[in-house]
């Protein structure tokens, strides 16, 4: 009972909030440039159908990629370019900031994530991996790897430290080590399937090559030691490539 | 003599100044909006704005599997827009193979356990939208649409093993809103297999039909 009387008082308060994610205060920005053209859709392929022209208010109501759903007095809706936008003024009166990201960006970002394909002792293995930035030098990754091959499947998961020495290049090169633990899976057509896991500790070379706004492309070359209870370790050598996005 | 031509000269500009306040008083007053806005200004920051890149979907249709048959397919996938022309997709499919044509003339044999039937794939891929446009179904109606080519990588579990699996295809995407699509899609998946004798690579074709939500 007490709690359905805390729910009853929180009625109202929820209903002038407008919903439980509230009302946002609209965002407006107001045209300076002599006009800016509207299309049906957020991409330079779909048709120019309208143009609000200078001291026109327009209402940001959604973005995708680098277009901008407005919608102005009149209630019509459309798709305006963010660098049009960029151009206006808000309703402070201020001119509106909306950076696209670029290589300065980059040399500054915190948290990557990409997706790698290629080779891992000759089978195909793809990657995914995120990281953490700690200085402009030094980050901690975490990768989750799946090798298909025609003997066997791995599944590998792997921590590593990256360091770049020149963070301020376009294409900059890097060096990690790091250490990690994979599963093999024979194939079933095969004569004794037995399944086993181990310990890997790696190291590698590779190099990031900023594309444009939040993308690069990364490429790289591990050493791998597998850490067996046989008499011998095994080594095996990756090389993938793949498109990465920062944040 | 110079007290007096500073006299002369600055008495009508002081009175001029004075006459000259109360007219900008009065032009700030008429400055003020008729209607008073009932929102208060709000500055407009890239973190501000609704920021909607991301799809997630369902599809369903028909998987053809080179030797077992056709049969229904369901899957799910996540979009992430890069750019207004490319992007990222991950998605996830469940199938059931049928029989070989072996199986079926043969009568009491069986390539596959039931288990190993289950066709599921993942695959990781880059999509570009090739020819952005519109479609008018009626005269007062129009639909944005993008026919896109899409291809990548991933993995097929079927008939007891994970294989590599590539996979290229092309859809055709219709908003129904700025929200919400409609995906039209074909498919081909090629993976190596083994099952039958020689190891060989099998192509498995998807049509399917989906629905999308953007966020």
């Amino acid at each position: 009972m007490p709690l359905l009387l805390c729910l009853l008082a929180l009625l109202p308060m929820t209903a002038t909030a407008g919903g439980l994610w509230g009302d946002e205060p609209p965002l407006r920005v107001q045209v300076t440039q002599p006009f800016v053209e509207w299309r049906t859709g957020p991409a330079a392929g779909y048709p120019v159908f309208h143009a609000s022209e200078q001291g026109e208010w327009l209402r940001l109501l959604q973005r995708r990629t680098r277009w901008i759903r407005v919608r102005d007095e009149q209630g019509r809706e459309g798709w305006v370019s963010v660098a049009d936008i960029a151009g206006t003024r808000d309703a402070t009166g201020q001119p509106v900031a909306l950076p696209v990201p670029d290589f300065s960006e980059f040399r500054n970002r915190r948290l990557e994530a990409g997706l790698m394909m290629g080779e891992f002792d000759g089978a195909a293995v793809t990657a995914a991996y995120g990281g953490y930035w700690m200085t402009r030098n030094l980050a901690a990754e975490l990768w989750l790897s799946q090798v298909l091959g025609s003997a066997s499947e791995i599944r590998m998961i792997n921590a590593n430290l990256v360091h770049q020495a020149f963070p301020h290049w376009r294409v900059s090169p890097y060096f990690t080590l790091g250490i990690g633990h994979l599963w093999i899976d024979p194939k079933a057509t095969l004569a004794e399937p037995e399944q086993r896991d181990n310990m890997v500790g790696h190291a590698g070379i590779g190099v990031r090559a900023y594309v444009t706004d939040r993308y690069f492309i990364r490429a790289e070359v591990k050493d791998y030691k597998v850490f067996t209870d046989r008499e011998t370790n095994e080594e095996a050598t990756e090389w993938k490539i793949g498109l990465s996005i920062f944040f | 003599m110079e007290n007096r031509t500073e006299y002369l000269f600055l008495t009508p500009a002081l009175l001029a100044g004075l006459l000259a306040l109360p007219v900008t008083a009065v032009a700030s007053d008429d400055e003020r909006p008729l209607i008073e806005p009932d929102v208060t200004p709000v500055p407009v920051t890239e973190d501000r704005i609704d920021t909607e890149n991301f799809e997630v979907g369902g599809f369903a249709g028909f998987l053809t599997i080179e030797d077992f048959e056709s049969s229904w397919l369901v899957g799910a996938k996540l979009t992430y827009h890069l750019s207004e022309a490319f992007f990222f997709e991950a998605g996830v499919g469940v199938a059931e193979a049928g029989e070989t044509s072996f199986e079926t003339l043969a009568g009491n044999v069986e390539v596959l356990t039931d288990s190993e039937r289950e066709y599921r794939f993942y695959n990781l891929n880059l999509g570009y939208n090739l020819l952005p446009g519109e479609a008018f179904p009626t005269e007062g109606l129009a639909f944005n649409t993008n026919f896109y080519l899409i291809g990548g990588a991933g993995a097929t579990d079927f008939a007891g093993d994970t294989r590599f699996t590539l996979n290229a295809g092309a859809g055709y995407q219709v908003l129904l809103t700025d929200d919400i699509a409609v995906h039209l899609e074909l498919r081909q998946h090629f993976y190596r297999i083994d099952v039958l004798g020689d190891e060989k690579t099998a192509i498995s074709t998807q049509a399917s039909a989906g629905l999308s939500v953007f966020f």
